[in-house]
């Protein structure tokens, strides 16, 4: 493993851990993303990797030699910061250039290489202009560019697109990727947004209060998740309160609704007792009664229309709990508002999550 | 933005002719034919001037004015800009009593520290001496000074100086290539107080300055009690000239992209 994080563990106040505990190895050239709210150490662990803090115990070892002890001038890793953290006082060229100067690379490889990265994150015409009057996207791609010029081992992103607005943040997202792919850096992504986590990365850590919830590839951990607490952090989720009996495999007992069928390895939950069933709602269809086949189906009661245009969300209940539909735009024509409809599922899209006993905050 | 009456703008007109008046004063008598102070000047001519340029009572203590304001301020900014630092970036006990006593020379009457310095600086020889003024001074102009640069450190990014760290910059580097100048408009402002609070100041260096270290404000001072001499409102106006210039460079520098909008 190529960067890997051991029994890592950071209280700022002695009482509380704000990192309870990461292990996690990352591949050289591997995209991560540690997602979770604020609060859950993903950005106190990116501060550790990058030597700002230092943990109270456990190990930080890259390609083999141990970090943890160094300081983050003789770490060759890259930051970049969500408010870009540009020096203002001097141009873009100049902020590209000052990891360069403090290695005491030569005169002329610092021209070559700053404009290499300028050119890179499309900033060429802008080397003459001071942060200040540039825009935030522009900021943040010289930013990259200063992360990335001295060809560090890893570059971290601490919420790199939070300031931008959301037509940028996309297109930051597709150029993020483009460059990494086009340097082939290890890359390791701090955000509390999980559609950045899931367009960009190979692979998610989900941070939950000091701890490492699932790691995983985004899809794995949108169809798979570990827990409800991951199911529900990431995309729009049901779920179903429900019983696992040993004694009918491949059957689960939905609380207030009745039996469903379940199949494949959709499960993550412990063999028997209260557990919950999570089924997304763009995986659930409109189903003419009786013709259901193979499908679970329950009847639900639409209290709301959302229309996006591409897509309809409807909100409503099933029994007294509440559902969501989401069906592309040109099949909603059935549905009203106080309409009553049967909803289905293909068993091989449920999955099963352990109960958890603590409500969430 | 709200329109507003016309108020604040004449309010405004008001304030600055108020603090202008004496210039309006004080720099025609200046230029005055004059043998003492008189208003309006019958004539005009550049006598004083010269006579200014040519008394070494007076150019001695604009000399001596200098000096110490420049020690002032260097000492000020030796103290200020760590203790600041010290102040902002951490935490320690007595945080609050440390605030309080910096701000004593600000509420201690000037002639009562003057006392006060007399005495302890007489004990170590230093009156009579710009070492001693330089250093009563100095403890004058700490308050406004630490406040400014607080100020303009509470502003200040940590984020940069972690970007610089990570770029390779050890603790040093750091503060000198990415610290030191994105807080130098704060430090310069810090500097200017500090220069000008010694160079405007009288009372102390009227106790402490003695005849060896005497200042132009003690110049002024005693020339105004015994001779009445129009000199005086040349070098008023070569003060405020200076003064003015001092308050305008930095502004004209500040223009250029220090600060991140």
């Amino acid at each position: 493993m190529y960067l890997s994080l051991r029994n890592l563990v950071k209280s700022y106040d002695g009482a509380v851990n704000a990192v309870d505990g990461i292990n996690l190895d990352i591949k050289r050239g591997e995209f991560v993303t540690l997602l979770g709210p604020s609060g859950s150490g993903k950005t106190t662990t990116l501060m550790m990797i990058a030597g700002f803090e230092v943990p109270n115990s456990g190990e930080i070892a890259l390609d083999g030699k141990d970090l943890a002890r160094s300081k983050p001038y003789q770490r060759n890793i890259g930051v970049v910061f969500q408010n870009y953290a540009l020096f203002p006082h001097m141009t873009a060229a100049r902020n590209v250039a000052f990891p360069l100067k403090m290695r005491q690379v030569a005169a002329v490889d610092v021209k070559r290489r700053v404009d290499a990265a300028l050119k890179l994150v499309g900033l060429e015409k802008f080397a003459e202009q001071h942060p200040r009057q540039l825009s935030g996207g522009q900021q943040q791609r010289v930013a990259l560019a200063r992360g990335l010029v001295f060809d560090p081992d890893v570059l971290l992103l601490d919420e790199p697109l939070g300031a931008l607005d959301r037509n940028l943040r996309e297109q930051m997202q597709v150029e993020i990727k483009r460059i990494q792919r086009e340097v082939g850096v290890t890359l390791v992504y701090v955000t509390h947004d999980q559609t950045e986590a899931m367009t960009m990365s190979d692979r998610i850590a989900v941070f939950r209060n000091g701890k490492l919830e699932q790691v995983g590839p985004p899809l794995e951990i949108y169809r798979r998740p570990a827990s409800r607490f991951v199911g529900e952090f990431i995309g729009d989720s049901n779920f179903f309160m429900a019983r696992v009996d040993p004694a009918r495999p491949g059957w689960i007992e939905l609380d207030g609704i009745g039996p469903a069928r379940v199949a494949g390895a959709g499960t993550a939950a412990p063999a028997t007792g209260a557990v919950d069933l999570l089924v997304r709602p763009e995986r659930m269809r409109l189903v003419v009664p009786g013709q259901a086949d193979g499908l679970n189906t329950v009847e639900m009661r639409v209290t709301t229309l959302v229309n996006y245009g591409d897509s309809l969300l409807a909100i409503g209940t099933a029994g007294d709990r509440p559902l969501r539909l989401r069906i592309a735009g040109a099949t909603a024509d059935a549905l009203q508002e106080g309409a009553r409809v049967t909803v289905g599922w293909d068993p091989r899209d449920g999955h099963i999550v352990p109960r958890e006993s603590l409500p969430r905050a | 933005m709200p329109t507003v009456g016309p108020l604040p703008l004449i309010l405004a007109i008001v304030v600055a002719v108020f603090l202008a008046a004496p210039l309006f004063v004080v720099v025609p008598m200046s230029f005055s034919t004059a043998i003492s102070f008189e208003f309006p000047p019958p004539g005009y001519w550049l006598g004083y001037y010269r006579a200014f340029a040519a008394d070494e009572t007076w150019l001695i203590p604009t000399a001596n004015s200098f000096v110490i304001a420049l020690g002032t301020m260097a000492a000020t900014m030796l103290l200020v800009i760590p203790a600041a630092f010290g102040f902002v970036r951490y935490r320690f006990t007595g945080k609050g009593v440390v605030n309080q006593l910096l701000m004593l020379p600000l509420i201690v009457p000037h002639l009562v520290s003057a006392l006060g310095y007399y005495g302890f600086l007489a004990r170590l020889q230093l009156t009579g001496t710009h070492l001693g003024v330089i250093i009563a001074h100095t403890v004058l102009s700490v308050p406004v000074a630490f406040l400014v640069i607080c100020a303009a450190l509470k502003g200040f990014d940590r984020n940069l100086e972690r970007a610089a760290m990570s770029a390779g910059a050890g603790p040093l580097r750091t503060f000198l290539y990415v610290t030191l100048p994105v807080l130098r408009p704060g430090i310069l402002v810090g500097a200017l107080f500090a220069f000008l609070s010694s160079f405007n100041e009288a009372v102390v260096a009227i106790f402490i300055g003695g005849r060896d270290a005497a200042t132009l404000p003690k110049k002024m001072f005693e020339s105004i009690r015994l001779e009445s001499d129009p000199i005086i409102a040349v070098v008023s106006t070569l003060l405020t000239g200076a003064v003015l210039l001092g308050v305008l460079i930095p502004l004209f520098f500040r223009r250029r992209p220090f600060h991140a909008a």
